[in-house]
């Protein structure tokens, strides 16, 4: 076996999924190849690394007390019991005597209305929640892309002009460019143009439009927020202008943003939060009116 | 008469079927909530899934084979519900190809990072694209076999491989390139 094969294989030697003859061929090579030896070990390091990272975060433990509804919820269903914690899981039962079916009939309304109220804050902290989450996200994803694409320029997938984008992918990319640049009342005057393109990261696709501000590289992104029904912040036609906010900071970057029906617009940059604030606000105006044109129109 | 006996049948079978539920599944908690997190980046939803996926499992049970893995099977049905959400709910999708890619010019396999913290091999992970972390965390974290993933992702057995593959290359080019911006890691 050549050095080669054995790192096209060693994954799968490491995940005991290789007939035996091949696992024999690879300790065969191992036993004189130390280069190959050491390319596994770290191979192995690595994956001990990452269960442990995995093992270890405090997100990913359980909660005792879910462990334990868990459970109690499971088995009453797989009993065919009422769980009167679940409130969603079981039937009624026909063994009620009639001597008490006016006061179990009161506490099954108020167990109703109890569960229905439960519910429905459930739902609501949990539409907030998720959002909020969303919003994180793409945050985030900006930060990424500010960071790999127009920082470092280490993104391996090649932008695209972004006009050609915004013809295959999203309509709102089109004069996006002119709609940033043009006159902000000023606000633009220190800034210098650096290009202009459609970028992926992390499989969501961005509008990316760069520029120098003080001698500080700023990104410009626009990506589909993912919200079809257009509950986001900018959702009511009511609304005329964007409500620009500093969102977030990660990395050292700092996140001003605002969205409209269908997308999520960020400025980020290693600016102080007050500069970068202050350019979000001053190019929101055009902006916001270039998409939510599109948007209408599409 | 007939009512009492009927019922107690019905129960004994059900006190079965949960033993055998909460033998073979309920282990798998912990794995499942595992997953159920690094899938929805949220507890509250998290435990939803877990509770879903079993409350699902639990009403198929019967068509469990005994004798393979479990935390497989039950992992599929998570895989399967949380992609009916994501359809449901949002209009993204992966770009495939451009993924591929991304991984192709991976072209140099660096060495692993000693002294980088748990932290740090989490945020590394989350910089791989999103096809590309799950078959990661499906095999190294969960141990799950290729044919496993294979069935659980819905995708080929090569495609888990190459993926496993170019993952755990683009994860050490993170972590490599992670430890040299911050002046530490000692090459493995």
């Amino acid at each position: 076996m050549q050095c080669q094969e054995f790192r096209e294989i060693a994954d799968s030697y490491l995940g005991n999924e290789l007939i035996v003859e091949t696992n024999h061929a690879i300790i065969s090579h191992l036993e004189y190849c130390a280069e190959c030896r050491r390319e596994l070990t770290a191979r192995r390091e690595l994956r001990a690394r990452l269960r442990q990272a995995f093992l270890n975060a405090s997100e990913n433990q359980m909660r005792p007390e879910f462990t334990e509804r868990l459970n109690t919820q499971l088995h009453a269903r797989a009993l065919g019991k009422r769980d009167t914690r679940a409130a969603t899981f079981g039937t009624s039962r026909s063994s009620i005597r009639l001597g008490r079916k006016a006061s179990l009939a009161l506490a099954a309304c108020l167990l109703l209305a109890m569960a229905i109220g439960f519910v429905a804050v459930r739902q609501r902290d949990s539409s907030v929640t998720s959002r909020e989450s969303i919003e994180t996200e793409l945050a985030q994803s900006a930060v990424s892309d500010h960071r790999d694409c127009a920082v470092h320029f280490r993104l391996a997938e090649k932008p695209i002009d972004l006009e050609a984008a915004g013809r295959k992918y999203d309509p709102v990319y089109i004069n996006l460019t002119k709609a940033v640049l043009m006159d902000q009342g000023g606000a633009m005057a220190d800034a210098e143009f650096v290009e202009a393109h459609s970028c992926v990261l992390g499989g969501r696709r961005f509008a990316h439009i760069v520029f120098n501000y003080h001698g500080r590289l700023v990104s410009f992104l626009v990506t589909d927020s993912g919200d079809p029904n257009g509950t986001n912040g900018g959702g009511s036609s009511a609304i005329a202008q964007p409500q620009v906010n500093a969102c977030s900071q990660f990395d050292g970057y700092q996140v001003s943003c605002f969205q409209t029906v269908r997308h999520a617009v960020f400025v980020v940059s290693d600016l102080s939060e007050s500069e970068n604030l202050a350019l979000a606000r001053a190019l929101a105006p055009s902006v916001y009116a270039h998409i939510t044109r599109t948007e209408r129109a599409a | 008469m007939f009512g009492s006996v009927s019922t107690r049948e019905s129960l004994t079978e059900s006190e079965t079927r949960w033993a055998g539920f909460e033998a073979e599944a309920m282990p798998h908690v912990p794995s499942l909530f595992r997953i159920a997190m690094w899938l929805t980046r949220n507890q509250a939803d998290a435990e939803d899934l877990v509770q879903e996926t079993l409350t699902e499992g639990l009403g198929s049970f019967h068509r469990f084979a005994h004798g393979t893995n479990c935390r497989a099977w039950l992992t599929s049905i998570m895989y399967h519900r949380q992609s009916k959400k994501k359809r449901a709910s949002t209009r993204l999708h992966l770009v495939s190809d451009a993924e591929e890619f991304i991984a192709e010019t991976v072209a140099f396999e660096p060495p692993t990072p000693q002294n980088v913290t748990d932290e740090e091999v989490l945020h590394a992970l989350e910089h791989l694209p999103r096809a590309f972390q799950e078959v990661v965390v499906l095999a190294d974290v969960e141990e799950l076999s290729y044919k496993e993933i294979a069935a659980a992702l819905d995708i080929p057995v090569g495609t888990v491989m190459s993926r496993i593959s170019r993952g755990r290359k683009m994860l050490r080019a993170e972590l490599a390139s992670y430890a040299q911006a911050h002046g530490f890691g000692r090459a493995g």
